[in-house]
């Protein structure tokens, strides 16, 4: 468990949140905590309303009912872009890349607060981006457009993004799957490090080598519903979970 | 043959500042805009009354132009940068054919399908430009005004956060981009300086009707984007190079009968457009793939 986990406060609080597209209901009376600094994997099988979670946690989707605060404000009615300013920030299962922009726009545009032309800070900003393609091991990748980029380069861009955003809460979408073993180990450092930092992490991932060795809390869904949470050995120990994580619901 | 050549030039001027600003939400907002022809016939039409009917100074003019032109487009876009892709082609195409109806019926101050006959030259700081090789300069002082302002806000964080927009609007949303903002200013941007161009083309005609704003127009302009290089800074000038000068290239060829020669010029844009969508999707000026799929 990371040290700033110790901290307990609580950035974002979901409280009896549901959410139906007509007579589906995707998300159902969940309630839920994300705690500063502390690394939470949702888990569950597909369909089972992770990423919808994430779309109305970020305002992509708006509740049928329930609440979402975060830092003790309400964010329903608010739009995605002015949340992603308040220090949430998300990445896509499909990384959604500015793919026609070279690696170093992609993170440059997310720094930039606003579009104005004239932005403060450009020397400092620069320095950061620097930072952050050495960190993601993608320098020498810095004028190559996001669309060139290999499959494992661009998961890393799209981390590579979300650390420039310097939001306070990372939601990431299966930031891992389809990653070789070795940039799977480089990624999970670097979210070690960046949660060592004090930042706060959601992590969707159906890969349980991340589920252990990163996650500090579990979160299980299913059809909708938050069945369990609890460290990641309780919830993958659990006989019952696991039958329904792999498909066996008799 | 001067004069001829002078003419070509300055319509060139025109026609390259309309490319360049419809590439400005074409290319780097990816707005697919099918009524730039119509906030180009504002211009016009503003400025041959305020020349007709107020003053001919060219600043004022001009300037009147680009802000009707921009508060226009901004009225317009709000609903309409609602839907997005081919949505919005069609959505603009609606715009073209109601403005061309506007244009042709609002007989006060449009004159209606005759037009407006007898617009002034222009006055800037009591210089009136009679001349028409002045006029070519200032058509081309105005062209590279137009490539600076497009340059200066491409590459920067305006440019940027239009890129971002279109390679994807959702992931541009949540790292804090007000993608509507963004899009109309950047339709008010793009529609202004079109206005300008139109300014510029009721002075030098001194006469205009709707005819040189029809969909015709429109689709012209896009060719000119495409073939030139979408997206790219000086793909349009080229794009517009090569389109202003064919029409003129052609009748130096003495085996094509005149009477064909709008139909051989129709055909031949057609098939440039298709031989660079299979070969250089990216344009003369952008790369020979544009899109690597992913």
């Amino acid at each position: 468990m990371t040290s700033a986990a110790t901290q307990h406060e609580i950035l974002l609080q979901i409280r009896n949140l549901n959410k139906n597209f007509g007579g589906l209901k995707a998300i159902q009376d969940v309630s839920m905590d994300l705690p500063a600094g502390v690394i939470t994997t949702l888990v569950g099988p597909n369909g089972a309303g992770k990423t919808t979670l994430f779309n109305l946690i970020t305002g992509h989707l708006i509740p049928t009912s329930g609440s979402v605060h975060w830092l003790g404000k309400p964010l329903k009615g608010i739009e995605p872009w002015k949340i992603a300013r308040m220090g949430i920030a998300r990445t896509f299962q499909d990384l959604r890349l500015f793919s026609q922009m070279t690696v170093e726009e992609n993170i440059m545009t997310v720094m930039e607060r606003s579009s104005w032309l004239w932005q403060g800070g450009r020397a400092a900003a620069e320095k950061r981006v620097t930072e952050i393609l050495e960190e993601t091991q993608l320098a020498d990748k810095r004028h190559e457009r996001a669309v060139d980029l290999a499959y494992a380069e661009r998961k890393f861009l799209s981390l590579a993004r979300i650390m420039a955003s310097e939001a306070k809460l990372w939601l990431l979408d299966e930031p891992a799957s389809g990653l070789d073993p070795r940039s799977f180990e480089r990624f999970v450092a670097l979210l070690r490090n960046y949660a060592a930092r004090g930042i706060t992490i959601c992590i969707i991932e159906h890969n349980l080598d991340i589920v252990i060795k990163l996650s500090d809390r579990v979160a299980f869904l299913d059809q909708g519903k938050l069945l369990a949470q609890g460290s990641s050995q309780d919830i993958l120990k659990d006989p019952h979970l696991a039958a329904i994580y792999f498909g066996d619901r008799s | 043959m001067l004069a001829y050549l002078q003419n070509i030039a300055v319509l060139f001027c025109i026609n390259a500042m309309l490319a360049l600003t419809l590439n400005f939400i074409m290319g780097y907002a990816g707005i697919f805009s099918l009524a730039h022809a119509i906030f180009f016939g504002v211009g016009a039409y503003a400025t041959a009354y305020i020349a007709m009917y107020g003053t001919d100074s060219l600043l004022i003019c001009m300037a009147a132009s680009a802000l009707i032109s921009a508060l226009l487009s901004m009225a317009l876009a709000l609903p309409a940068l609602r839907v997005r892709g081919e949505y919005f082609v069609a959505a603009s195409m609606g715009l073209q054919v109601i403005g061309v109806t506007i244009f042709s019926e609002w007989k006060s101050i449009t004159g209606g399908l005759g037009g407006m006959i007898g617009i002034p030259r222009p006055k800037l700081f009591g210089y009136v430009f009679n001349n028409d090789g002045m006029f070519l300069i200032l058509a081309f002082v105005m062209l590279l005004i137009v490539i600076g302002i497009t340059a200066l806000l491409v590459r920067g964080s305006f440019g940027r956060s239009l890129m971002a927009i279109r390679d994807s609007e959702s992931a541009a949303q949540s790292y804090g981009k007000h993608v509507n903002a963004v899009k109309t200013i950047s339709v008010a941007v793009s529609a202004g300086l079109a206005g300008v161009a139109g300014s510029l083309y009721a002075f030098y005609m001194s006469f205009i009707n709707v005819e040189s704003f029809m969909l015709e127009t429109s689709i012209l302009l896009m060719a000119m984007v495409i073939i030139g290089g979408t997206g790219t800074l000086f793909g349009p000038v080229v794009g517009a190079a090569l389109l202003m000068s064919l029409p003129a290239a052609l009748t130096y060829l003495p085996f094509l009968p005149p009477s064909e020669l709008g139909t051989i010029q129709q055909i031949i844009y057609g098939l440039a457009m298709v031989l660079l969508m299979m070969f250089r999707p990216g344009g003369l000026v952008g790369g020979r793939s544009r899109e690597k799929s992913a």
